[in-house]
């Protein structure tokens, strides 16, 4: 039993912690260290995977939610949207075959390696959308020299959609779908960047959550694998979190993104075979 | 008196977020500490009490072979027979309730303030969350 429980802890801690430093979180790299490396069904990787993201966006968000980075009202408007997804993704998962969740989880990846690749505009916007307004979604942050700065949001008819779509991927794929949750309250919605990572960052718990529940209310999640997975991811994105503040990131994005691609040709070429 | 309005809901505002930002950290952080430690003492109790068990369930699930689901009343029976696994279930249950815990809290203090637009949101959320629980039971 030693070797198969310190196998699955050294897995799940090894994917934590890339998971945390690259900011993609452990979901990416968890799903398919399970299927390729421990030979594992794609849909109790999946119910282990959304344990997990659960456990580690919590444990993320504490900081950012206590330090202000969070845009608390943005993330319970578009969760709404999140969790509608997710919970039909979860829902579908127990009935597409797998090599569709396979194909779809490469066509991910190669979303997120395409968003850890690309540049984006920081300039705050002054005039918010009217739903924006009307919700009381604009915010502060502080800039470089720590005075307050106020930033709007626009675009949330556009930007929610978009939540929809990753909550499906989250619940169907069992990860945070953090790329494209970034994508769009950055690229879409002109939220600052380092307040849309955090503001996903809480986001991903409650989406995954919702995942989490249909799979634990439908028997697909196995306590012997998600259980030291969980424990295992959570005290791997702990000890990436301490590092990453030590580390040049920007230096490291073609890695994680020649990674992801990896992961794209793996599952790309599962599904291929399973059709 | 749009004036004294936007000033009196810029102040709601600016208290409903000192409250959650209170708050969420700390609700967050106790609920996956205790499911932690609940995990912990369930791997630990697994590893000590049935290994050949683990290793069992492992190979089957490499093959395929779930267990289903289990009713909360066999979950109930299996902690109070003391076996390693009920207690590992309750740590992954207690995870789930981090998201549950947070968007009820969320709920309780936007109905205080009588912010009926996130009284909305969230209450979507929480009965989203429930429904999910309750569509894996028919799916």
């Amino acid at each position: 039993m030693f070797e198969i429980l310190s196998g699955l802890l050294l897995l799940a801690i090894s994917a934590g912690f890339v998971g945390a430093i690259s900011g993609l979180g452990g979901g990416v790299f968890i799903v398919p260290t399970l299927v390729v490396a421990a030979g594992m069904p794609m849909r109790i990787a999946v119910g282990a995977s959304l344990i997990s993201v659960v456990a580690t966006s919590a444990g993320a968000s504490v900081a950012f939610v206590r330090d202000g980075w969070t845009n608390l009202k943005v993330a319970m408007v578009l969760e709404c949207a999140t969790v509608t997804g997710a919970i039909g993704g979860a829902y579908l998962a127990g009935l597409v075959p797998t090599y569709v969740l396979e194909g779809l989880f490469a066509l991910m990846m190669i979303q997120s390696a395409y968003f850890s690749l690309m540049k984006h505009d920081e300039t705050p916007l002054a005039k918010g959308g009217v739903i924006a307004r009307r919700l009381r979604l604009a915010g502060e942050i502080p800039d470089e020299s720590g005075d307050l700065q106020h930033y709007e949001v626009i675009n949330v008819r556009y930007g929610a959609p978009l939540m929809l779509v990753a909550g499906v991927m989250s619940g169907l794929l069992g990860i945070g779908s953090g790329a494209l949750k970034v994508l769009a309250m950055d690229q879409v919605m002109h939220i600052p960047l380092k307040v849309s990572s955090a503001t996903s960052n809480l986001m991903i718990g409650v989406t995954a959550g919702a995942g989490a529940l249909v799979f634990l209310s439908r028997g697909d999640i196995s306590t012997t694998i998600a259980a030291p997975v969980a424990l295992g991811v959570t005290v791997g994105a702990l000890a990436g979190s301490r590092v990453l503040p030590l580390l040049r990131v920007q230096y490291l994005r073609t890695g994680f993104a020649a990674i992801l691609i990896l992961i794209a040709l793996e599952m790309g070429w599962r599904a291929l075979n399973g059709i | 008196m749009a004036e004294s309005v936007r000033i009196q809901q810029t102040s709601v505002n600016a208290e409903e977020d000192r409250i959650l930002r209170f708050w969420t950290p700390i609700m967050l952080r106790s609920i996956v500490v205790v499911a932690m430690a609940v995990l912990i003492t369930g791997l630990v109790l697994t590893a000590t009490v049935a290994p050949n068990y683990f290793v069992q369930r492992y190979r089957q699930i490499q093959l395929g072979h779930l267990l289903g689901r289990e009713s909360l009343a066999g979950i109930w029976s299996n902690i109070v027979a003391g076996q390693p696994h009920a207690v590992l279930t309750v740590g992954l249950f207690m995870l789930t309730l981090v998201p549950l815990a947070r968007v009820a809290f969320c709920l309780v203090l936007f109905i205080k303030m009588r912010d009926i637009a996130y009284v909305g949101f969230t209450a979507y959320v929480f009965a989203a969350l429930i429904i999910g629980f309750l569509l894996g039971h028919i799916g």
